[in-house]
């Protein structure tokens, strides 16, 4: 009987199961294959053994560029955004009228489309006619070339980053809630100061919502692609081209399948490798409440 | 106990189970039609007619005159009824290119893009003369400009046929000149004479920021042909992007951004519309001089009819070519794996005009496209066209020139042409001289063009073996 019943079960999951093998696990078992071929769609894969592999690492100097692109965006962006959503979802944590207009204010920016979002910044960081720009020189300050300058480029992409703390920051937000009041209880009675909770309560049992956010952050930051692809091209002087933006410019520009194969299995070593170690150290800072 | 065997709920359970059954093979089995079996319905309405499949990449004002001159042909003729289709242009080529490898190319393609060379080299594309009688092919051959010609050449083959060549040259503002004390009659002849004046044409605010750009210079490729210089060498096949009259170009475009500052250009120049249509800053008196391509004519026309404007052939410096710049143009490809190539040959005979040039001659003045025989030219449509838009004789005058230059035929085009794009910014941010710039440029290319060829001669040796 539990036979049918298993059976039943597997029938209604089927099609996702059909999506699944068809559109995921086809295509991630096919690019690693595709990773020692020489594929140009047109021609049939041909297999080079680790000849792409040996190209990535010894003849693309963009490869290089691109890696050390992501590498920074990562190393600022990732941590900056989450302390700007521990930071708001400590400040809407706060009982203070109108609460719920201030987190959906904060909230809107992540739901807002991507491409919406990079059109939007574009013309925020415009250098002439751009809000970021016009308010600095209020200040009396001449604000940057941001997006056009190879030395402001990235950091122009991290500080747009921050615009969309806000998903990061619901999260944040209902592990604040999930802290036990009489944690906070104990503290006051035994005199802690506001800071001295937030020092050792708050942080220490928001650790691991900032280690689920700091993995699912240093994913994304490796992976992206959308307002580089779509603000700058990869420019000026490949400042903003990130491994993902080579990849598909290698892919779908050039026609290097293969090649492009291997970028995206390389990018995913480093990933489960960085991953791996931010699990590894996650004994140390990371507190369950047990 | 619902679920014992033989009792009435147990059957009522495989009833259900059954129904589900069907429901879900039933969705399976239309998924896979949807994916595998599924022919969209084709626009076709002409019934009995050869149906060809033309997919391009024009859309608004463009697309209705391509839709036109379907519409022309269809009528022309009883054999054929071709059906056009929009591809996006950002991905057209991609998607032709998976079409056809899939069995399901189109039977022509309306292209811009640098793909002839890349594409031939993987077997993609039909020769054209194939499909022409040998009469036909010399006739064509000898009468195209030289640009059409190269711009469909490959390694002795001819893949693309133009349908309106892209021809760049200066626009200015007489008003300008006149503001700044210069005769709008005279425009200088050479380029050393044109950037003295130059400088009377820009204008600054109080802080020194940037209101008007006097002479707009950009794009090494036109200024690499107005040099004499030269990205390919066609007696030996070699590149040549370290020219010396290629560095010459890139340092003289350096210097002049150098001297009105290429940040402040380039903030200027961020704080203004877009460059398409009724947005480009040149209606609105943010250049005086500029270099554009034909195409602004009839943009003038239409967005800014008010707009006093004359048109110039770029003046060359010393030792530089006369009535030179870079050319790119629309072409129409077949792929290998078409299904009606005769229907195909027959529409691109009928829109370029290569059978008839007086009929066909409407047609490029409907999209204000350059003329790519002789014979279009002088049909009286297009000279009609030309005593309407006088401006427009300064691009059909470049046509002609053989010192119009395309892209170089290599297989590495695309590639090739934004590293170029790259060392222009290079040197003219000075991280790099103009001359460091282009060997770095050259150095990329000859190994992305030498992986290239090893791939393709290891895929032939390949494929000799049995």
């Amino acid at each position: 009987m539990v036979r049918r019943r298993d059976l039943t079960g597997w029938l209604f999951a089927l099609p996702a199961v059909i999506g699944l093998v068809a559109f995921t696990v086809y295509p991630f078992v096919a690019s690693f294959y595709l990773s020692f071929c020489d594929y140009d769609i047109f021609t049939s894969p041909r297999w080079v053994g680790l000849a792409n592999y040996h190209t990535m690492f010894t003849r693309d100097p963009l490869f290089w560029k691109s890696l050390q692109n992501v590498l920074y965006y990562t190393v600022f962006a990732v941590p900056l955004g989450i302390a700007f959503g521990v930071i708001l979802a400590l400040l809407l944590d706060a009982r203070i009228r109108g609460l719920s207009v201030y987190r959906t204010i904060y909230f809107l920016p992540s739901i807002v489309p991507v491409v919406a979002t990079s059109v939007l910044w574009m013309w925020l960081l415009n250098p002439r006619i751009g809000l970021v720009n016009t308010l600095l020189r209020l200040a009396g300050v001449e604000g940057p070339n941001w997006l056009a300058d190879p030395e402001w480029s990235k950091p122009s992409l991290i500080l747009m980053s921050i615009w969309a703390a806000g998903g990061t920051m619901i999260i944040y937000l209902a592990g604040l809630k999930d802290i036990p009041i009489s944690l906070y209880e104990a503290a006051m009675v035994d005199g802690a100061n506001t800071w001295r909770r937030l020092r050792h309560i708050t942080l220490p049992m928001l650790t691991p919502v900032i280690f689920f956010n700091l993995v699912m952050g240093l994913i994304g930051a490796f992976q992206y692609f959308t307002q580089a692809f779509i603000m700058t091209g990869g420019g000026p002087l490949d400042s903003t081209l990130f491994y993902s933006l080579h990849l598909f410019f290698q892919a779908f520009q050039y026609l290097k399948m293969g090649y492009a194969s291997a970028m995206a299995w390389f990018l995913f070593v480093i990933v489960v490798c960085i991953t791996a170690v931010v699990f590894k150290t996650q004994g140390r800072w990371v507190h369950y409440g047990r | 106990m619902a679920d014992e065997p033989g009792t009435a709920p147990s059957r009522f359970v495989f009833v259900r189970l059954a129904v589900r059954l069907v429901a879900v093979t039933a969705a399976i089995v239309f998924a896979g039609w949807l994916f595998f079996g599924y022919t969209p319905p084709k626009r076709q309405t002409l019934p009995g007619r050869q149906r060809v499949i033309f997919w391009h990449m024009w859309t608004s004002n463009w697309a209705d005159v391509v839709n036109r001159i379907v519409d022309r042909f269809n009528r022309s003729q009883d054999r054929y009824e071709v059906v056009p289709l929009i591809v996006p242009p950002t991905s057209g080529s991609l998607k032709t290119l998976i079409a056809s490898v899939g069995g399901d190319a189109p039977d022509c393609m309306g292209q811009w893009d640098p793909v002839i060379p890349a594409w031939v080299e993987r077997g993609a594309l039909t020769p054209l003369e194939e499909l022409m009688t040998p009469k036909e092919w010399q006739d064509v051959r000898y009468r195209m400009y030289p640009a059409v010609r190269e711009i469909g050449t490959y390694k002795g083959h001819f893949y693309g046929l133009s349908t309106g060549m892209n021809i760049w040259a200066i626009y200015y503002r007489p008003s300008h000149f006149l503001e700044a004390g210069l005769d709008p009659n005279r425009f200088p002849e050479t380029l050393e004479e044109l950037e003295s004046l130059a400088d009377r044409l820009y204008r600054y605010d109080a802080a020194g920021r940037l209101l008007r750009i006097g002479f707009l210079t950009e794009w090494l490729a036109q200024w690499i042909a107005v040099f004499g210089g030269s990205l390919y060498d066609p007696q030996t096949n070699r590149l040549t992007l370290c020219h010396p009259r290629n560095i010459e170009a890139l340092a003289w475009l350096t210097r002049h951004s150098d001297r009105y500052g290429f940040e402040r250009l380039l903030q200027f120049r961020a704080g203004l519309p877009s460059t398409f249509a009724a947005d480009w800053p040149f209606l609105s008196g943010a250049y005086s001089i500029v270099v554009d391509g034909q195409w602004r004519v009839e943009q003038l026309r239409q967005y800014g009819p008010e707009v006093d404007y004359r048109t110039v052939p770029i003046p060359p410096p010393r030792g530089g070519q006369p009535l030179a710049c870079w050319s790119n143009g629309n072409f129409m490809i077949i792929p290998r794996t078409a299904r009606n190539k005769e229907g195909a040959m027959a529409f691109i005979r009928f829109w370029s005009g290569v059978d008839d040039p007086h009929r066909a001659a409407e047609f490029y003045t409907w999209g204000g496209w350059l003329p790519i025989v002789p014979e279009i030219t002088e049909a009286p449509a297009y000279q009609d066209y030309l005593r309407k838009f006088p401006e427009f004789r300064t691009f059909v005058k470049i046509m002609a020139s053989p010192n119009v230059q395309v892209s170089p035929p290599t297989p590495v085009q695309a590639y090739l042409m934004n590293r170029l794009s790259w060392a222009e910014d290079a040197a003219r941010r000075g991280v790099l001289s103009p001359r460091q710039a282009l060997e770095q440029v050259a150095g990329d290319v000859d190994r992305e063009l030498a992986n290239f060829l090893l791939s393709r001669e290891t895929d032939r040796q390949n494929a000799k073996t049995p």
